[in-house]
């Protein structure tokens, strides 16, 4: 089980072509393993969130292979994309979006309404639970848009949680919270790393939290140093 | 399970926007509701309109003119024959017009399971003369049952009766402006003179009055047997058979059917009255354009929206991709706000349609036989009035909806 491949890629190559052409990923290739909790590394600009978005499977303008769990998700379609994401990849971007319409409950439960795997009732649960974990559930009820930044952040992690996905996916998690709320996210990616052998993908800055992590990566100019 | 997800997105959507909603639900109404009214309005002008017209119109009717016989004896005997002909002294005999053997084709007609009501007629042009007054007018020479089953005859006989006829052998009864015109009321005496310079005189057993002043200034009705003495005719001639089917916007089976078995012209009441037709079908065009322009207008409204209602919400549409939702479930969540609002609009539109054509039924218009203006209700126009609503907001809300389904997650998130 440890040393089973969760996610691996191969030559991942992307440019942008506005305002005029530029390669952004030259050539990038890692492995992770299941359970295991990856931080990236890199000066601003360096391509970190580029590569997320790539591994996520929401950018699908690459060159190279992507497997996740031994499947091959390189020229997928997008509907079979999004059906893969709803159940194996939680994601939480760079600036934390909810849903503002939606109370931070219905935010988390959304995606797991989506796979339709539980009753409303035990998704509802689940959701508590999640919005517990992050010491966030008084809020459950509020209108997404009416919560401060930190908060929305800590939602848009508590929905990354919902659907129990084997892989989590992390942009700049701890950008908006204090050392304490920092402290406790970290905790709790470790516990799910270590406890469910949830693997954990962190783009971040912050140097402690990176050295906190299994494995760090270190990213510049489109290229793993 | 994930279809009521997606209606839960789409209901949160519509609840959060209540104008928006609320703006185009009632683009919706006022389409739906002019669809329903218009019609009703419509259907009404053409009933009144059939009504009066039905009034002395049969559905059908079997007449004998000569001018239509025409007899080639050579085709009819010899088709393709290289004989040479040597037709000595050719007349052209006078046909009668009218039909001899009335009886036999009423029976024929009646066998017709289509057939509702067969009715003779003898009709003729008179001179009524009252003391030094002199008219030109009609006779209709007229079976009582028969002719009141067709038209409901006795009912317009507002002075005396129409069965006074059948009882008094030289019974008549005059159009009320006919009488007037001739200062004659029921029980005076009035001659009438035939165009074979017959003359006899009747006395007026009553007096009617049709919502047609034509009618009222110049018809009389005698009994057809006394119309037949009069003009000297045999026991079984008619001028004219009436016929009423169930039908009568089907007309032309009936016509080929009688055709076959009758050898005497045979016309419909389309053919005879295609004013009648025109009138009706250039109203009902009239109807489905402004309600159809209506409905377009509406329909342009609610792309308007949805467009706009997309273009704000596609960072969300991002996130419900990016979370795992499909492109045919962003389409889901906005085709089925586009159906609420045709199906919530469709509904409002009924009522509201319902109404307004109530209303307008109480405004006064006293023209001919009509006290207010007409509607006549039909459940096919409400339920078309439906059926078009929800279409046009389908068909409005699918474009923008399919955009919806297209957006790339990755840029919109990537800012
Ligand atoms: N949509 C885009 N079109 C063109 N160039 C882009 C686009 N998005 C990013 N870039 C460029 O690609 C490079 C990598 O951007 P990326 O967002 O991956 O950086 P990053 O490492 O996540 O930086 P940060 O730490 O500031 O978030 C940058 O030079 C950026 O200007
Ligand atoms: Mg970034």
């Amino acid at each position: 089980m440890e040393n089973k491949t969760s996610l691996k890629i191969r030559n991942l190559v992307k440019y942008f072509h506005e305002p005029e052409t530029f390669q952004v990923l030259k050539g990038v290739s890692f492995e992770v393993k299941k359970g295991e909790f990856l931080s990236i590394v890199g000066k601003s600009g360096s391509g970190k969130s580029t590569l997320l978005y790539v591994l996520s499977t929401m950018d699908t303008d690459y060159e190279g292979t992507l497997q996740i769990n031994g499947d091959l998700l390189t020229g997928k379609t997008q509907n079979q994309l999004a059906a893969f994401r709803n159940e194996h990849i939680g994601f939480v971007f760079q600036f934390h979006y909810l849903l503002p319409e939606f109370s931070c409950l219905q935010n988390v439960m959304l995606p797991a309404l989506k796979l339709g795997k539980y009753s409303t009732k035990e998704i509802e649960h689940k959701a508590y639970e999640s919005l517990r974990l992050l010491d966030i559930e008084g809020q459950a009820l509020k209108s997404a848009n009416k919560l401060s930044g930190g908060q929305q952040q800590r939602v848009a992690i508590a929905r990354a949680l919902i659907n129990n996905p084997s892989i989590i996916m992390t942009d700049e998690p701890t950008g908006n919270l204090d050392s304490k709320n920092t402290e406790a996210v970290l905790d709790i990616f470790r516990g799910l790393a270590k406890e469910n052998g949830q693997t954990i993908i962190c783009v971040t800055h912050d140097k402690d939290f990176a050295n906190n992590t299994d494995r760090t990566i270190e990213m510049a100019d489109g290229l793993i140093i | 399970m994930a279809k009521s997800v997606n209606i839960q997105i789409a209901s949160v959507h519509l609840t959060s926007k209540f104008w928006q909603t609320f703006v185009a639900i009632m683009g919706v109404t006022f389409g739906v509701s002019m669809y329903i009214f218009m019609n009703s309005f419509m259907n009404g002008v053409n009933k009144t309109q059939d009504d009066l017209a039905f009034s002395a119109l049969s559905h059908i009717r079997i007449y004998n003119q000569d001018n239509n016989h025409s007899y080639n004896p050579i085709e009819s005997e010899y088709d393709n024959s290289q004989t040479v002909f040597n037709i000595h002294n050719r007349k052209s005999i006078q046909y009668t017009s009218g039909i001899k053997n009335s009886y036999g084709i009423v029976s024929l007609v009646e066998k017709q399971e289509e057939v509702v009501a067969v009715a003779r007629q003898i009709n003729f042009s008179v001179f009524f003369r009252s003391g030094s007054k002199k008219i030109n007018g009609r006779v209709s020479g007229i079976e009582l049952e028969q002719e009141d089953k067709l038209f409901k005859s006795s009912e317009i006989v507002t002075q005396g009766n129409w069965n006074n006829l059948q009882t008094h052998k030289s019974g008549i009864i005059i159009g009320k402006l006919l009488a007037e015109d001739l200062g004659l009321q029921v029980n005076s005496s009035i001659n009438v003179l035939t165009s074979d310079g017959v003359s006899r005189n009747y006395i007026i057993v009553g007096i009617f009055e049709s919502s047609l002043k034509d009618i009222d200034k110049t018809k009389a009705y005698l009994n057809i047997t006394a119309a037949r003495q009069l003009i000297g005719e045999n026991s079984d001639y008619a001028s004219d058979i009436l016929i009423n089917i169930k039908d009568r916007d089907n007309t032309v089976p009936v016509v080929k059917k009688l055709g076959l078995l009758i050898p005497f012209q045979i016309e419909s009441w389309q053919e005879a009255n295609e004013q009648l037709v025109a009138g009706a079908s250039l109203r009902n065009v009239i109807a489905i354009a402004v309600s159809f322009t209506i409905l377009l207008v509406a329909g342009f409204g609610i792309y308007n929206i949805m467009n706009m209602t997309i273009n704000e919400k596609i960072k969300e549409i991002a996130i419900l991709k990016a979370t795992g939702f499909s492109g045919k479930d962003i389409k889901s969540i906005f085709l089925s706000q586009a159906g609420a609002i045709g199906l919530l609009g469709g509904f409002l539109g009924v009522i509201l349609g319902y109404l307004i054509s109530l209303l307008i039924n109480q405004i006064p218009f006293n023209v001919a036989s009509l006290e207010t203006l007409p509607i006549y209700f039909r459940v096919q126009d409400f339920v078309l009035a439906v059926v078009f609503g929800v279409l046009t907001t389908l068909i409005a809300g699918y474009l923008p909806s399919r955009k919806a389904a297209k957006v790339d997650p990755v840029t919109i998130i990537r800012g």
